[in-house]
């Protein structure tokens, strides 16, 4: 669960007083697991930077960002990337142009892990994976492993952006412990004490089970490999309790940049995407179809506040001319250079 | 030895020292997108740190490691000043080097007991000074060659190692840090460890870069170890220009070339025997021109070659008809 209290922001770009200009003002909002809410509001209504606020590129000026309870207020953007995927409005900026698409994505497949400086980064078992992944996203990009990310369109780019959002490798122990004792709600010590008990002697069991069919001389190649496959996911699933984190997936106007064509594809590959992974998620759009169409709530931002939330069936009754009248009721549009500066 | 082979031997003793040079400038300037002006201050101080003590009797390899040292040394503080205390990139580089022209200085006067600072450090072979080169001499005709071979080894051992680590789970992460920041942050990389990892290895290596160059020359002052950075940026603009830079791989012996080739353009403008004060002009001209390699080849391409087969066919048809 991601909650927002109590944030403000405001920027001052210049310097000078009356360029003051509150991005957001006291906002609160709670967002439920599970949740896909839809984001719409004016230029310059803090629309993204509720967003900036949760990965962590702006920090609030007070307030406070908790996920699953606990205050992430005061984390750096990288200390926090294990639990967002971020799509930037800009395709640009999401991947990296002069790497391939298979860095790009052992990158992103390493989230929130350590980066070894020995450990060779390309691995055979990853690349199995992200194949299958790019092979769902029927863009023709598995053959195209190998291909800089700068020669490929921005749909090409904005597509993989989101893949790279949404894949993640399993967590590790190292991360796995520090998430359950950041968010077991419980003291510091219990929690690693509650942590490693219950690890230490499973990841023990499945060492020996391992070593058991490593060295089993009856069985061939073949069977050896799918039976250590089969034992190392039924471990992961044993150990999953453990592991507190979900990921939320934050798309910044994703396809604003996209021509309409591409940016309807892209939009249905997000609604699989978070349909088939449950994720929550929280999608900033201009397209009032769009943002009535996906999502099960809806939230509408206007001058730092939020002044309509609605979910469920309630929001399968909104027709376009709500919300547009709801737009215009909502007082005065921000002033131009509130427009103009963002 | 024949003159020529002399010749060959000088352009790689000189050369390929640079290598190092130009690959550590390459690793900041190109894959970090930093223009590190530090680079010439770890030179100076590479060499200046490694002459020193050498000229005080230490051993060779051990005086080198001094020398990779300081280097890293002078990275991790452009880097801090950069990251940490936010000053502009230019800036942080600017205020190493001339901190480290001092401390050069007060290094080189640790040789001479009745001074602090010096301007210059002497080594003497024959004052039982071993180097790492002489340390394999055999016997004198064939210094120079063996001064190349320990070079080449070094500098192929570099490209081996940096090409390794680039490749690494880490050296990944730099190199995205270095092409798009914002993505690099939201994947979960500190930046600014990042950042400063890959200035120290860069000034590191111009720290050995510049440790080899000492014991090359035998000598060193403020004055003939500057000018350096120049040289680094040179030899990646040519490399990258002549060699080309399709892949990583490709892009680093792109570079380590460019240095070799810079330096055959320098002896050619000496051997051709001009006046010193034309030297510059001849340089800049020789530069300029290798640099515009790739426009000549688009020309040669696209018009000179299609102009002669239009000649060759033309003709053809004519004698036919």
């Amino acid at each position: 669960m991601l909650e927002l209290r109590n944030v403000t922001k405001t920027f001052n770009l210049t310097g000078n007083k009356e360029d003051l200009r509150t991005a957001l003002d006291h906002i609160n909002l709670q967002i439920e697991s599970g949740e896909f809410v839809t984001i719409i509001g004016s230029n310059g209504s803090g629309k993204s930077t509720t967003v900036n606020v949760i990965t962590g590129s702006v920090k609030p000026d007070s307030g406070q960002v908790l996920l699953n309870n606990v205050d992430i207020t005061k984390l750096d953007e990288h200390q926090r990337a294990s639990y967002f995927g971020h799509v930037f409005q800009d395709p640009m900026l999401g991947t990296s142009g002069d790497m391939s698409v298979l860095e790009n994505l052992e990158i992103a497949y390493r989230r929130g892990r350590k980066h070894s400086p020995f450990l060779w980064g390309f691995r055979k078992s990853h690349k199995q994976i992200f194949i299958n992944e790019l092979k769902r996203f029927d863009l023709g990009l598995e053959d195209r492993l190998n291909q800089k990310v700068g020669v490929m369109s921005g749909g090409q780019r904005q597509a993989l952006t989101l893949l790279m959002a949404t894949i993640r490798n399993k967590p590790t122990h190292r991360t796995m412990k520090k998430d359950y004792i950041r968010f077991s709600e419980k003291d510091h010590d219990v929690a690693k004490k509650e942590f490693e008990d219950f690890y230490n002697p499973a990841l023990a069991e499945f060492k020996k089970e391992f070593r058991a069919i490593l060295f089993d001389r009856t069985l061939k190649h073949k069977e050896k490999r799918a039976k250590l496959i089969e034992a190392n996911r039924l471990f992961s699933q044993k150990v999953s309790k453990f592991d507190l984190t979900k990921q939320i997936l934050l798309l910044d106007e994703h396809t604003a940049a996209l021509d309409p064509k591409t940016a309807k594809k892209v939009l249905e590959l997000t609604d699989k995407i978070v349909k088939e992974n449950g994720m929550t998620t929280l999608m900033i759009t201009h397209n009032m179809k769009d943002a009535l169409t996906y999502g099960n709530r809806l939230i509408m931002f206007h001058g730092g506040h939020i002044i309509l939330d609605v979910r469920g069936e309630e929001k399968q009754k909104l027709t376009i001319e709500d919300l547009l009248e709801k737009f215009n009721t909502a007082g005065d549009l921000p002033p131009d250079s509130a427009i103009l500066s963002k | 030895m024949p003159d020529i082979v002399n010749v060959i031997f000088n352009i790689l003793t000189s050369g390929l020292p640079c290598c190092l040079l130009a690959i550590g400038v390459f690793l900041t300037f190109r894959l970090l997108d930093f223009a590190d002006m530090s680079a010439e201050g770890s030179f100076l101080l590479g060499a200046a740190l490694t002459g020193s003590c050498i000229y005080n009797g230490m051993n060779p390899f051990l005086a080198t490691l001094l020398g990779i040292l300081v280097g890293i040394a002078c990275g991790i503080l452009t880097g801090i000043l950069n990251r940490v205390l936010k000053i502009p990139k230019l800036l942080s580089g600017i205020i190493t080097l001339t901190a480290s022209m001092s401390i050069a200085m007060l290094i080189m006067g640790i040789t001479r007991p009745d001074q602090i600072f010096a301007t210059q450090v002497p080594i003497s072979l024959a004052a039982g000074q071993q180097t790492i080169y002489s340390v394999f001499y055999p016997w004198n005709e064939w210094n120079k060659i063996v001064e190349a071979a320990v070079m080449a080894v070094v500098v192929l051992a570099v490209i081996l190692v940096i090409y390794y680590f680039f490749g690494t789970e880490y050296g990944m992460a730099i190199r995205a840090t270095g092409m798009n920041e914002k993505m690099a942050r939201s994947q979960g990389i500190n930046t600014n460890i990042s950042t400063i990892t890959c200035i120290a290895i860069s000034n590191g290596l111009i720290g050995l870069a510049g440790a080899l160059y000492v014991q090359d020359a035998l000598s060193v002052s403020t004055v003939s170890a500057t000018g350096y950075l120049v040289i680094g940026l040179a030899s990646i603009l040519m490399g990258e220009a002549i060699f080309g830079k399709r892949s990583f791989k490709n892009w680093l012996i792109s570079v380590a070339l460019g240095a070799i080739f810079y330096f055959t353009i320098i002896t050619i403008a000496i051997r051709l025997g001009l006046p010193t004060e034309l030297k510059s002009l001849l340089y800049a001209f020789l530069i300029a021109t290798a640099l515009c390699i790739p426009l000549f080849k688009d020309l040669f391409k696209k018009h000179i070659i299609p102009f002669f087969i239009k000649l060759f066919t033309k003709k053809g048809e004519s004698e036919s008809c």
